[in-house]
C-alpha cells in the first residue's frame, strides 16, 4: 500500500472580471494504491476544479496558491511534485493519461466527434504504452472487450455518435484505461446515464479498479453512490473538505452537520424523489463565500459568534478520521 | 467517402448542365442577334444595300436560324465532346483562341488569391484564439477590422505606389513588357508569379480579414470543448492537440464558404483589374456581351460559373473529410 497521491493545502483562485474568486480553499486529501476515494459534494463545491488541478488542466486564469503541495508517486516509484511542474512540460504530459487517467461526466462530449473511438484510443496507447500501431490496436480492442462492448473489433472503428450513451461511457472508460494509468479520476461518470445503466457502469468501474489494482478518485454528488464504490470518502462543501475518513465509518457515524444532512437525504425505497436538496437552504455562490465556517449559514448547530467569524481547523476526532467543525474542536473553542 | 464523392460529383454535373442552360438563355436575351451586327460591320461603307434576305443568309451560315433548344445542344455538345466553344464572331477566330490565355490568367489569380487567403487567415485566426485576450490577439483583431474597412481598389493603388517606389518594380499587369508576348516557358511562369502576388494580395485582403475573424471565433469555441480537455488529459502534446482536435473543426466554416470566396473574387476582379492594368475575363465578358458576341460571352460565363460550382464541390468533399458526421448523416 502507500500513498499514490497526496494533496495538501490546495487553494485555487480564478482571475475573473468580477475580481479574484477562490472556489477551492485549503483542501487536503490522499489516495492510496488500490483504493477508491469518493469525493462528494453539491454541484459547484469545487470537486472538478480540484481534480483538474492535480492534472494541471486549469485554464490560464487559475492561480494555484504557493503553499499547495501535490505529490504523486509514479509507477516507477519516483515522487513527482506536481505543483512545481510546468503545465506545458513533457513531465506533466507523461503524468496525464499514462499515470493518471480521467473520465468525465458527458461521454459524448469527451470524445472528439470527428475521429473514431479507435483513433483516440490508439493515440493514447502509442503515447504511453506501445508505439507500434498494430499492437496498440490489439491493446485497444482487448480493452474495449474488457469493458464489456460486444464485437470490439467492429466497434473500434465506429464514431462516438454511432454508439448509445451507456456504450459510449464504457468506451470512455476503455479509452482512459488503455494508456495504463495507476490512478483513475472519474468525474461524475454515471451522472448523465439513466439508472439501470448507471448501476452497470458502477459495477464495471468497481471491478476494473479492483482487478487492475488502480487507485481511483470517484467524484459524485450522491453519497449513496459513494457507499457502493469508495473505501474512503471526502465530503466537500463550498471549496473545503469538511469531513473525510473511511466510508463505512463516516456513514455509520457522520461528524459534520453537513455530512449528517447529506446522509439523511439519501432516498430510501419509499421516498423515490432523488436529487432533493440535502440540507435546507441554498449553497452560496463562491463569490459570496461566508466568513468563518462556510457551512454556518445553513448549519442548525452553528455556534453564535464563533462559526460565522472563525474558520475551523481540521482535527481528528478519532484515528483515521478528520473533520472541520467547531463542534468537535473543544480545545480550539476554548482557546478562541 | 468514395460513395459520397461519387454522389456529389453527379450532383455537380447536373448543376453544371442546368447552369449551362441558364447561361444559354442569358445569351439569347438581348434583342437582335449577331447576324445584324455582322451585316452592318461587313457592308457598312461599301455602298452595298443589305436586304433582310442577306441577313437571313448570314444567319443560316452562322447557324443562328435553328431553334434555340437545338442550338443549345449543338453548343454544349461541342463544348463537352470537342472542347470547342464555338466561333468568336467579332474576332473571326475560335472562342478558345480569344479567351484561352485570359482564362488561364484569371484562374491563376483566383487560386493565388485563395491560397493567400487561407494560408494567412487560418493560422493567424487559430493563433489569435489560442492567445485569446493577449496583446497579439487585440493587435490582429484591430488589423483585421482595418482590412474589412479598406476598399480594395484603394489598397491596389497604395500597393502599386509602394511597389513602384520601393522595389522600382513595374508591377502593373501580369507580365513584364518583354515577357508579355513571349511563348509560355518556365521564365514566363516565374514572371507571372512575380506579378501575381499584387492582385492576389489585393483580392485576398478583405477575405483574410473576414475569415480570420471566423476562424478565431470558431476556434475559441472549439478550445472550450470538453473533448479538447479530455485529449489534453490523455497527454497529447499541445501543438498536435490543437491541430488534431479544435483546429480541424474550426476551419469548417471557412471551407464551407470557399464557393462564396470564389464568387466574391470574380465580382471584385474587374475593378482591381482596371486599376492594376490586368487582362482578365470579366472585362472581355462585358465587351462581348455588349457586342452580342454570344459565344464569347457564353464561354466566359460558363467558365466562371463552372469554376464556382466546381469549387463548391471541392468544398463539400473537404467538409465531409473534415467532419465525417456530414456524410454519415446522409
Ligand atoms: N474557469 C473558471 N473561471 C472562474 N471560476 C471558475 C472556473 N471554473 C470553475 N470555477 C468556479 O469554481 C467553482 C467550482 O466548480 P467545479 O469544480 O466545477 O464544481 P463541482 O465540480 O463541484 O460541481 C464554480 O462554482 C465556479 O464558480
Ligand atoms: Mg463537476
Amino acid at each position: 500500500m502507500g500513498d499514490l497521491l497526496t494533496v495538501e493545502n490546495l487553494t485555487i483562485s480564478f482571475r475573473t472580471d468580477e475580481g479574484l474568486i477562490t472556489p477551492v480553499q485549503d483542501v487536503s486529501f490522499s489516495v492510496q494504491k488500490g483504493r477508491t476515494l469518493g469525493l462528494v459534494g453539491e454541484s459547484g463545491s469545487g470537486k472538478s476544479v480540484s481534480t483538474k488541478a492535480v492534472m494541471r488542466l486549469l485554464p490560464g486564469s487559475a492561480v494555484i496558491a504557493p503553499d499547495t503541495r501535490m505529490h504523486y508517486t509514479a509507477k516507477d516509484g519516483q515522487r513527482v511534485e506536481v505543483e512545481k511542474l510546468d503545465p506545458r512540460s513533457r513531465a506533466i504530459r507523461r503524468l496525464r493519461g499514462g499515470e493518471i487517467g480521467m473520465i468525465f461526466q458527458e461521454p459524448m462530449a469527451s470524445f472528439s466527434p470527428v475521429y473514431t473511438i479507435g483513433n483516440q484510443m490508439i493515440e493514447a496507447i502509442r503515447l504511453h504504452r506501445e508505439p507500434n500501431k498494430r499492437q496498440a490496436r490489439e491493446i485497444a480492442i482487448a480493452m474495449l472487450e474488457r469493458v464489456g462492448l460486444s464485437d470490439p473489433a467492429t466497434r473500434i472503428d465506429q464514431y462516438p455518435h454511432e454508439m448509445s450513451g451507456g456504450m459510449r461511457q464504457r468506451a470512455m472508460i476503455a479509452l482512459a484505461l488503455s494508456a495504463g494509468p495507476a490512478l483513475l479520476i472519474a468525474d461524475e461518470p454515471t451522472t448523465a446515464l439513466d439508472v439501470t445503466i448507471q448501476a452497470q457502469v458502477l459495477d464495471l468501474m468497481r471491478e476494473l479498479q479492483r482487478d487492475l489494482g488502480m487507485g481511483m478518485i470517484f467524484i459524485t454528488h450522491d453519497l449513496g453512490v459513494i457507499a457502493q464504490i469508495a473505501q474512503d470518502v471526502a465530503v466537500m462543501y463550498l471549496g473545503t473538505i469538511v469531513e473525510r475518513g473511511p466510508t463505512a465509518e463516516v456513514i455509520r457515524d457522520p461528524k459534520h452537520p453537513y455530512t449528517q444532512g447529506l446522509l439523511a437525504a439519501i432516498p430510501s425505497l419509499d421516498r423515490l424523489n432523488a436529487r432533493m436538496t440535502p440540507v435546507p437552504g441554498d449553497i452560496p455562490s463562491p463569490t459570496e463565500r461566508p466568513t468563518g465556517c462556510p457551512f454556518h449559514t445553513r448549519c442548525v448547530h452553528a455556534i453564535a459568534g464563533l462559526c460565522s467569524a472563525r474558520t475551523p481547523r481540521e482535527i481528528a476526532p478519532e484515528p483515521g478520521r478528520a473533520v472541520r467543525c467547531w463542534l468537535h474542536d473543544e480545545a480550539g473553542r476554548s482557546a478562541a | 467517402m468514395l460513395r459520397f464523392t461519387a454522389e456529389r460529383f453527379v450532383g455537380m454535373i447536373v448543376t453544371m448542365l442546368l447552369v449551362s442552360l441558364m447561361v444559354f438563355i442569358i445569351m439569347e436575351l438581348p434583342p437582335g442577334d449577331y447576324a445584324d451586327r455582322y451585316a452592318f460591320r461587313k457592308y457598312s461603307g461599301t455602298g452595298v444595300s443589305v436586304t433582310e434576305a442577306d441577313i437571313q443568309a448570314i444567319r443560316v451560315e452562322l447557324g443562328l436560324d435553328k431553334p434555340m433548344l437545338l442550338r443549345y445542344f449543338d453548343w454544349i455538345g461541342n463544348i463537352v465532346l470537342h472542347g470547342d466553344f464555338g466561333q468568336a464572331f467579332a474576332f473571326e477566330t475560335s472562342v478558345t483562341k480569344v479567351i484561352g490565355d485570359k482564362a488561364l490568367l484569371t484562374t491563376a489569380i483566383l487560386f493565388g488569391t485563395l491560397i493567400i487567403t487561407y494560408l494567412v487567415s487560418i493560422p493567424i485566426g487559430i493563433y489569435a484564439a489560442v492567445k485569446r485576450a493577449s496583446f497579439a490577439d487585440y493587435g490582429l483583431t484591430t488589423f483585421s477590422y482595418l482590412g474589412l474597412a479598406l476598399p480594395n481598389f484603394l489598397l491596389a493603388l497604395i500597393l502599386l505606389y509602394f511597389a513602384n517606389r520601393w522595389f522600382n518594380a513595374d508591377i502593373g499587369g501580369l507580365f513584364s513588357a518583354e515577357m508579355k508576348d513571349a511563348p509560355w516557358s518556365l521564365a514566363k511562369a516565374g514572371d507571372l508569379i512575380a506579378h501575381l502576388w499584387l492582385p492576389a494580395i489585393v483580392l485576398a485582403w478583405s477575405a483574410v480579414a473576414y475569415q480570420l475573424q471566423t476562424v478565431r471565433a470558431t476556434m475559441s469555441d472549439e478550445l472550450n470543448k470538453l473533448s479538447v480537455t479530455a485529449a489534453r488529459a490523455r497527454g497529447v502534446p499541445e501543438t498536435k492537440l490543437l491541430i488534431k482536435y479544435p483546429a480541424r473543426l474550426a476551419i469548417n466554416p471557412v471551407v464551407s464558404t470557399i464557393g462564396f470566396d470564389v464568387n466574391r473574387i470574380f465580382s471584385e476582379l474587374p475593378i482591381v483589374a482596371v486599376v492594376l492594368g490586368l487582362t482578365e475575363l470579366g472585362e472581355l465578358l462585358l465587351r462581348a456581351y455588349l457586342d452580342l458576341d454570344m459565344y464569347v460571352a457564353g464561354a466566359i460565363l460558363l467558365l466562371l460559373t463552372f469554376m464556382i460550382v466546381f469549387m463548391n464541390f471541392i468544398s463539400d468533399i473537404l467538409l465531409a473529410w473534415l467532419d465525417p458526421r456530414i456524410k454519415l448523416g446522409g
